[in-house]
């Protein structure tokens, strides 16, 4: 197939902007990898800090898979459990999905929720974001002994005016976060000590190694 | 034109909002407070300056039939920089506009000033001409969200004016609210405009009279 000038010109004006466009987004992407990682980092880090018990450790670098679920744990400078976070996601917001951060003690008690991103509609669905007695209701409480439901529907939670389904879909999946931990608690203890033991294990050898010396 | 009728014609007289009805997705989704309405001004302004540069700088090399491919492989190349760039330095913003930055792409005001201004004016002023219609979309998003929020939940930028006891009326906050709003700005804006063609009338009339009455 041959092309004559004016197909030519323009094939190749399409190709040398579209490689140019290519060559700057390769170009951006590089600068701001670095960037994006650590302000992601950052959200979280302050997230965590939220709703983890008082703890010493990085709960970032100690994270561990349960279930294909990130968990977070908090521990104090010997290594004791303090708490656990992991992040659960409400499907079924008013606009899309919530995605709530729900910090809890070792006995299976929440100590505090977050959310940390949704779509929910300003002034109405957003008091899960800036209604901190609402959020703070949830703090104590435990799987048996609350009813997980908002009032309208029966339950302890209150809704907000004007917006039911949020609050709803929020208390659901901190519901199912609880019922998560019930059902994995020991795999997650375990876990936690698995880690613990691996890093006593790996001081030791460097202290052999130091012997070796 | 001159640089500042170039400025008069994008920032007021074929305003994006105002007068075209361009770029309604951003206004009515993202103006929901002042300070969203603002940063999504920004985002698009950077694009704006970006896209209106390159085309006109491309604008003798690219033929004729495929511009628009063209046209808009560059915009896109400049909205998903911003995103970018928004993501990495500016990150609670981002996760508040996130949604609406890829957008950007198919606002049609930018693709629009790429089409009818920068493919067939100077570098120089299809940068004013960025300026100039960004500064306008952004003045626009800022009323319309400052209205909103002003209405909606009694602050401004985030702080209260009128204190606890306001009642929010949520409409404002909700997609009705921002069509209402809308329509009462366009009003005022119409108003204006009457108010000022008026005036220019007038003084056209005066000068004619005094050139009757030498």
């Amino acid at each position: 197939m041959i092309f004559d000038r004016d197909q030519m010109r323009m094939v190749l004006a399409i190709v040398v902007v579209a490689v140019l466009a290519a060559g700057i987004l390769g170009v951006t992407n590089i600068l701001t990898r670095e960037p994006i990682a650590r302000a992601q980092k950052e959200a979280l880090h302050k997230a965590l800090a939220q709703v983890l018990p008082q703890h010493a450790n990085d709960a970032q670098a100690d994270s561990f898979n349960v279930d294909a679920v990130a968990i977070y744990p908090a521990k104090d400078g010997l290594g004791n459990v303090r708490g656990f976070a992991w992040e659960v996601v409400a499907p079924d917001g008013y606009s899309g999905s919530i995605r709530i951060l729900v910090g809890l003690e070792p006995e299976g008690a929440i100590h505090a929720i977050r959310v940390t991103d949704h779509r929910e509609t300003p002034g109405l669905g957003d008091g899960i974001v800036k209604n901190s007695d609402w959020l703070q209701n949830f703090s104590g409480r435990v799987l048996e002994g609350s009813n997980w439901k908002v009032k309208k529907d029966g339950g302890d939670f209150d809704q907000f005016t004007g917006a039911t389904i949020t609050p709803r879909a929020v208390v659901k999946a901190v519901k199912g976060a609880l019922a998560f931990y019930n059902s994995q608690r020991q795999v997650i203890l375990n876990a936690v000590e698995q880690q613990n033991r691996g890093k006593h294990a790996s001081e030791h050898e460097m202290k052999l190694e130091m012997k070796i010396d | 034109m001159t640089k500042s009728e170039v400025f008069y014609d994008g920032f007021w007289h074929n305003n994006t909002i105002f007068a075209q009805l361009l770029g309604m997705c951003p206004l009515l989704g993202v103006t929901t407070s002042a300070e969203n309405g603002f940063w999504m001004g920004v985002a698009t302004m950077l694009v704006l300056l970006g896209s209106n540069l390159v085309v006109s700088l491309v604008r003798d090399v690219i033929p004729k039939n495929v511009r628009i491919p063209a046209y808009i492989t560059i915009i896109a190349a400049f909205v998903t920089v911003v995103g970018m760039a928004m993501n990495a330095w500016m990150h609670e913003m981002y996760l508040v506009l996130g949604l609406f930055i890829p957008l950007i792409v198919v606002n049609c005001a930018i693709l629009g000033r790429a089409e009818a201004f920068a493919s067939k004016n100077s570098v120089s002023d299809s940068v004013v001409d960025a300026l100039a219609v960004s500064a306008g979309f952004t003045f626009a998003l800022i009323l319309l969200g400052g209205v909103r929020e002003l209405l909606g939940q009694g602050e401004l930028f985030g702080f209260s004016l009128f204190g606890e006891s306001y009642p929010d009326v949520l409409m404002f906050i909700l997609p009705p609210g921002a069509f209402i709003a809308l329509g009462f700005i366009l009003a005022g804006v119409n108003l204006i405009n009457r108010k000022l063609k008026q005036r220019a009338d007038a003084a056209a009339q005066a000068v004619a009279a005094v050139e009757a009455g030498s």
